[in-house]
Formats: C-alpha cells, structure tokens, sequence
C-alpha cells in the first residue's frame, strides 16, 4: 500500500546494441559447436577420413564440458572457474527450493548451447584482458555479459555481472571514475529492482559524487549527472514513501527534502512538482498543515506552468484536504469547485468523479443535503459514462447516502409538525414502504430509492 | 607341487624361467637374485607369509559348503592384499621411490585381476601407479602401454568415478608432456582439472591443483609466461586456502581452553594435519613455484608473499619450525615494501602457534 502516487521502480534496460551482438564465432576451428546430430553427420561425411580419439571424445561429451575443456587447454583457468562455480550455484539454488518451485522447471545453463557459447566468448576475452591488466577491456566484457543476461530467468546471471563490472571498475583508474560511476549506478538499479532500496541510496549517491560537475554522458546521450540526480530523486521518493508508511514522518520530510534537491539540480520540472507534492502529503500527515499547503501551492503554480491539469486537480483536492482538516470548509469547496471547472473542462471524468464526491461528501457532513445529493447525482453521472463498474457502484452508495439525509428532513418536518394530515402522510408512508409509487415524498425518485434500501439501515441507526 | 619340475615356474616379476626360490614362504619364485631383492624390498617382506596360503593347493573340501567358505576366504585375502601392495606402492611415489614402486604395484595389478577380472574399473588405479612409476623412471613406452590399457577400460565403463578420470587424464597429460606433445598434454590437462572439479564440486580443492601446476608447466614450456603465472598463482591460492584452513582450527585449539574429552580429542586429530599425499604433493609444487617466481625478472611483491605465506604455513603443519619461521620473516619483509600493506590476521595466527611450540621456545 503505498501512499504516493506511484513512481515505476526502474530496472537496468537490456542494451539497444544487443541484437546484433549475437556472439561471433572464435577464430578456432572448435569441433564441439557443431551442436546438432546433422551437423555432426555432415562434419563427419566432409571428413570422411575419421576422427581423432580428441574428436571422438568431443562427440561423446557433454558440451559443457567441451566449452569447460577447451577454456582450459587455452589457458583461461579462471573463465573456466567462474563458468564452473556459476553452474555450480544455479544447481545448489535449484536443489535448495526443490521440486514444485519456478526455478526447479527451468532449464539448467549447461543445457543452453546458445548461453554457454556466449560466456566462453566474453569470459575468455576478458580474462586475457584482466591478463595484461588492461582493465577497461575486462570492464567492457563483463559489461556485455551482463546486457547479455536480461531476460528474467537470467536476472542472477546479470546480477552476478553487474556485480563483477563493479569490482573491475575500481581498478580502473585512468578514466577518472567514469567507469566506477557507471557500475554505481548499475548496482543502484539492480539492488533498487530487488527492493534493497537503502543499499541502492548508497549507490546512487556515490554515482553522483563521482559525476558532480562531470560532462559524462550515456549511450544516449544523457548526462551522466542528471541521471544521477534522477536517480537519487526517484530512490528517494520510493524511501520516503516507505517511511511514510511507517509512520516515520520527519524522517520522511527529511528524504523527500533532499528528493527535492535533487530535482531542482536535474533542472526537471515535473519531477520538482511531483516531490512538492509529496512534501505536501507528508506535511498533511505530520500535521504541519500551513507547510503543507505551502508546498501544494507551489505543486499547483507548477502544474499550471505545465499545463497539466490531472496534476492541477490533484494539487486542488489535496489543498482542499488539507483544509478541511483545518476547518476552513468554505475555502475548501472553493477550491473544490475550481478542480471540478477544470476537470469538466478538459473532460477528466476519473478527477469529476472524485471533485463531485468530495464535494459532496463536504455538504454531506456539513448537513446541506441538497448539494450533496447533486454532486453525488453529477459523480454518478460521470461515473456512467466512465463505465466502470466498481466506480459506479460506489458513486451509487453516495447517491443512497445523499437521497437519504434529504428525505430525512422531510420525515422529521412532518413528525414535528405532529398535525392529522401529516401524521396521515407518514402513516401511509410507513405502510406502503415497499410501494414506493405511493409515497408523496418519493414520487418519481424510485430509481433513487432502490439505493436507499441498502443504506437505510444504517444511517437509522446512525441518526437514531 | 613340489613334484614340479624345475623349468615350469616362472618368475615372480618377469615371468621368466625361475631359478631362486624365496626361502621364508618357499612358494615364490625368482630368476635370479636382483629380482628377488627388488620384491623383497619393495614388498616381499610384507607379504611374504601371507602368500603362502593362496599358493600352495587347497585342502580336500567335504562338503560344497565347506568348499565356498573357502573360495570366500580365499577372495578375502586376495581383497586384503590388493589394498595392501596398492598402498605400498603409492607410499614409494610419494617418497618419489619408482624403482621400489613397481613390485608393488605389480602384485596389486595382479590380485586386482584375479579378484575383478581383467576389464574391471577396479583396475584403473593399479595401472595408474604402474604407469605413474614407469613415467618416473622414463620408460615412456611402458608408461603408455599402461595408461592405453587404463584408458580403454575407463571408456568401456561408462560410469567410472571422476576421480579416477581425473587421476587417468593427469598420468596421460604428463606422458605428453614427457613426449613433447604439449597440445595433446594440455588437453587430457584439462579433462584432468575438469574431471577433479566435478569430482569435488568445487574449483578450489586441492585435488585441482595438480591439474593446474602441470598445466602451468607446460605453458612455462611453450613460454606462455602469462599465463603460467596466472595458473600458478592459483595453485598457491588453492594450497593457501587449504592450509589456511587447517592452521585455523589449530589455533581455535590453541586459544579455547582444551577440553578434557578425550573422544573430541581423537576425532579432532585427523582434520587439522597433512596426509602424506598432500605433504608429497605441496612439495611437488610449491617449491618449483618458489623457483619460478625467484627467477621471474621482474617479481610481484604480493604474489611473492603470498607464496611465503603458504609456504610458512606448509612447513609449520609438517613440524618444520626453523624452516617456517624463515618464511614468516620473508613475508614480513615482502610486506614492507608493499604500498598498501595491512596486517594480516592469518599470518598472526600462525606466529602465535609456531611461538607456542615448546621446541621453538628452547
């Protein structure tokens, strides 16, 4: 249950290269990638001379043990290692949860050609980097295994290589950290993804130490420090959200201070707004209410300045709300009045529907039955047209409600006048109860009265 | 049998016309006496008593049942004696003993194939030891001549332990070595380390070490230098880990106060020390690692340390303090130079177990 509106956690993007980084063949001629029966076949009629007990052995083994073999007799005892142990892992993990869970119908990494093929490629060209410490190349490939691993089966494996990218890019001293800043913010995403979120803080925190006053930029061509910012600012939210919902107010205005900072230094307005917003929220609910309306003040100012006017009405029911909770209804419903006017104008039903029933809700409470009963009619309305059920079945209950107190006036203006004829009036009423038709006061209002029957009970017994 | 004549007994290792006849048992035969001396060096002496009762004719059986008991009693020794000379003969290869090696050996092949039949896995590891023995003492041709045989058994039996695999593929990487076929020697290499990590789980143990020393070896030969270091700093990794392990649990021994359980005691002894087989091994390695890195031109001050390290460590665990202290004090001065140097708990540990041996403390 989160209390902010949400924000989408991000996770790091598959690299838009990755297509057609489909792993090239190496330059040895390596017997065990003919991987089907045929392609053996036809190896074996091209070479009709017949095979060396090598050969016949690669025919005989399993391919992970030919990738596994032939890393080994090229030196590359560590890629063979990581490749083992990787394997190993999975196994231990897969037999950990045992039969019956997800990870127990998914296919081991030695029974997928395509993914050892590709492991053997960057492991050994980064271990041979990692050999003449030549850092950045290491770097670049495990970075590649990692793009490599992005379907969510595979998520330890990318995991594993952000990871990997991390200690390696700490090594790398001659770029000034952009690398290091790079791997922050990957590690940041991953552990953001698996809801570590103070460890992600960390992260991204040191990625933008690292890219403060920095002209660094992605693939794409963003600056690697409003990146960083974004980040901060999106983890942030996401923590104070949290913390909100522990009841930790000052502890959350704190983050969502520092959320702001950091919105302001990415220079993004909607970002500015949206924490604004929130700070709003959090000082509502840490009952500093003339902060709070501060704060939605300048959430609206922001909001105009966009033109968006489902921030607009947001900003105008949680000013409204806060008012309420001072007292001050009147304003309250001034500014309620101002959301619905927008949310017509520009043809928002979700916000009319909820402006109308605030509204009426207001009148409601403040016993101006009439009103009330109209912006519930107007919610209904715009719930119809909606179309959505559940929201039209609650926008009825608050017509029921609404019809309900009104008719109440009524019942008690004639008990008190306590006159033959009104007494007459009530009588009838009270014995054709379930006709309808026949009650002076609900004349044509039975569709409105079949809600009544629900809620009835209930506001007797509240106003009894 | 002593109705036989003379001509028809062949010779205990050779197989020729027998002329010598061991006096003690009086049931085995040699062609002259150098054989006769090389058994009973290697293994004669042993088991010469225990021959006697497989070789002289069975007694007169009364009943089938008395018969089986027997044959069962008879394959029980056999079983007993197989072990026995097997182990014998892996004693002299850890001493690096080949020519007393092969009795043994011998005798285990042997017993090994009248207990199992001559197409038994069980037979794999006696060839092994003879081919490891022929190898030693250069006799390539003999040494492939086994290993042929050992190979074709393990490829007729599908579901031979990869132990034994891994053991088969190190003797047929160093008879290439040996031959100077250093691709083919890399390649049953890495089946070896391939063999010996799935044996184990794991890429650390150190049964992979010897996979890794001798492929580094060949590497060193086709001056691959690069990698030769790589691999050799992971085989002092492994063995570091290793003894690390092992110093650790005695210095938990040595700082909690020992417990009078005496069954605790006895159990606790068998983990904390080395066998001969690795004791064997870590010398095999470590000390031409020691060489190598000697001589390197421009030698890694870490690395170095660490092999100090390792090597205190090793020497401590086979009760050589001078040896280790040495090596303490070159790890402390590798250390010294080192940029970021800090101190190192393990090697802590380790001062404090060899200050607490009352031989040290004289």
């Amino acid at each position: 249950m989160s209390i902010f509106p949400p924000i989408p956690i991000q996770s790091p993007k598959p690299h838009p290269s990755m297509e057609e980084m489909r792993c090239p063949l190496p330059p040895l001629a390596r017997m065990h990638l003919i991987k089907g029966k045929d392609a053996i076949d036809r190896y074996l009629a091209m070479h009709i001379k017949g095979l060396s007990k090598q050969e016949a052995a690669a025919y005989r083994n399993s391919y992970k043990k030919n990738i596994c073999i032939d890393m080994l007799r090229q030196g590359y005892h560590k890629s063979f290692a990581e490749l083992f142990t990787l394997i190993e892992k999975w196994n231990a993990l897969r037999e950990a949860s045992g039969p019956g869970s997800a990870i127990w119908l998914e296919k081991s990494l030695e029974e997928q050609p395509d993914k050892l093929d590709q492991l053997h490629y960057f492991l050994t060209r980064a271990e041979a980097a990692q050999r003449s410490e030549y850092y950045e190349e290491v770097y670049a490939n495990q970075l590649n295994l990692a793009y490599c691993f992005n379907k969510p089966e595979d998520r330890w494996l990318r995991n594993y290589f952000y990871e990997q990218c991390y200690k390696t890019a700490q090594l790398i001293k001659i770029d000034g950290g952009k690398k290091e800043a790079e791997a922050h913010s990957n590690m940041g995403l991953v552990y953001e993804e698996q809801g570590h979120f103070l460890k992600a803080v960390e992260h991204y925190e040191a990625f933008y130490n690292l890219t403060v006053g920095r002209t660094w930029k992605d693939d794409t061509g963003r600056y690697f420090n409003s990146l960083a910012c974004e980040h901060l600012w999106r983890i942030y939210t996401l923590l104070a959200d949290k913390m909100l919902g522990n009841n930790e107010h000052q502890e959350a205005i704190g983050t969502l201070i520092k959320a702001f900072r950091m919105a302001k230094e990415a220079e993004n307005m909607k970002m500015e707004g949206e924490t604004a917003f929130c700070l709003g929220i959090a000082y509502h609910s840490a009952g500093e209410l003339k902060t709070a309306i501060l704060k939605l003040n300048t959430y609206l100012e922001i909001s105009k300045l966009l033109e968006d006017y489902v921030g607009l009405g947001r900003a105008y029911q949680a000013i409204a709300q806060v008012l309420v909770s001072q007292g001050q209804i009147a304003e309250a419903i001034m500014y309620l009045e101002k959301f619905m006017n927008i949310a017509k104008k520009v043809q928002l039903n979700q916000s009319l529907v909820d402006a109308c029933t605030f509204l009426g809700n207001i009148y409601n409470e403040s016993g101006n039955y009439y009103k009330a009963c109209e912006y519930f009619n107007q919610a209904f309305e715009a719930a119809n047209a909606l179309s959505d059920l559940a929201l039209v079945n609650e926008t009825k209950v608050y017509c029921g409600i609404g019809k309900a107190h009104s008719l109440m006036v009524k019942v008690n203006t004639h008990t008190e006048a306590a006159d033959p004829i009104n007494i007459k009036y009530l009588l009838d009423w009270k014995e054709n109860r379930s006709d309808m038709f026949a009650d002076p006061f609900t004349v044509g209002k039975i569709h409105i009265m079949k809600h009544i029957s629900v809620p009835l009970p209930l506001w007797l017994s509240h106003f009894s | 049998m002593a109705l036989e004549p003379e001509g028809e007994r062949a010779g205990e290792l050779c197989l020729g016309p027998a002329t010598v006849r061991c006096a003690a048992c009086g049931v085995t035969y040699y062609c002259d006496v150098d054989h006769q001396h090389a058994d009973w060096v290697s293994i004669h002496e042993k088991i010469c008593q225990l021959l006697i009762p497989l070789r002289t004719a069975p007694p007169f059986y009364n009943s089938d049942k008395e018969r089986k008991l027997g044959q069962e009693q008879k394959r029980s020794r056999e079983i007993f004696l197989a072990g026995m000379t097997y182990d014998t003969a892996q004693n002299f290869l850890f001493e690096g003993n080949h020519e007393d090696a092969i009795p043994a050996a011998l005798h285990s092949l042997k017993f090994s194939i009248s207990i199992h039949g001559p197409n038994s896995v069980e037979l794999v590891p006696a060839y092994l030891v003879l081919a490891e023995t022929s190898l030693g003492l250069g006799h390539l041709s003999q040494g492939e001549e086994y290993l042929s045989q050992a190979h074709w058994i393990v490829l007729k039996n599908a579901h031979c332990s990869r132990d034994v695999q891994a053991k088969l593929h190190r003797n047929l990487g160093l008879l290439h070595a040996a031959k100077g076929n250093l691709d083919d020697s890399l390649y049953h290499l890495a089946n070896d380390v391939y063999f010996a990590c799935c044996a184990f789980g794991t890429t650390n143990h150190v049964a992979v070490a010897g996979g890794y020393f001798h492929m580094a070896t060949v590497f060193f030969r086709q001056n691959r230098m690069d990698v030769a270091d790589s691999l050799y700093s992971e085989v002092v990794n492994i063995w570091y880990d290793h003894f690390n392990h092992l110093i650790d649990i005695q210095y938990q021994k040595l700082i909690t106060p020992a417990e009078i359980d005496l069954l605790s005691e006895e159990g606790g002894t068998e983990e904390d020390i080395l066998d001969e087989k690795q004791q064997a091994e870590a010398t095999q390695m470590l000390n031409p690692i020691l060489e190598f890195r000697e001589q390197s031109p421009k030698p890694r001050l870490e690395k170095m340390a660490k092999l100090f390290h390792t090597l205190a460590m090793f020497y401590y665990l086979i009760h050589d303090l001078p040896k280790a202290d040495e090596f303490v004090m070159k790890v402390l001065q590798a250390t010294e130079h080192l940029p970021e140097h800090e101190p190192n708990d393990s090697l802590y540990h380790l001062v404090k177990l060899i200050k607490s041996k009352p031989a040290y403390a004289k």
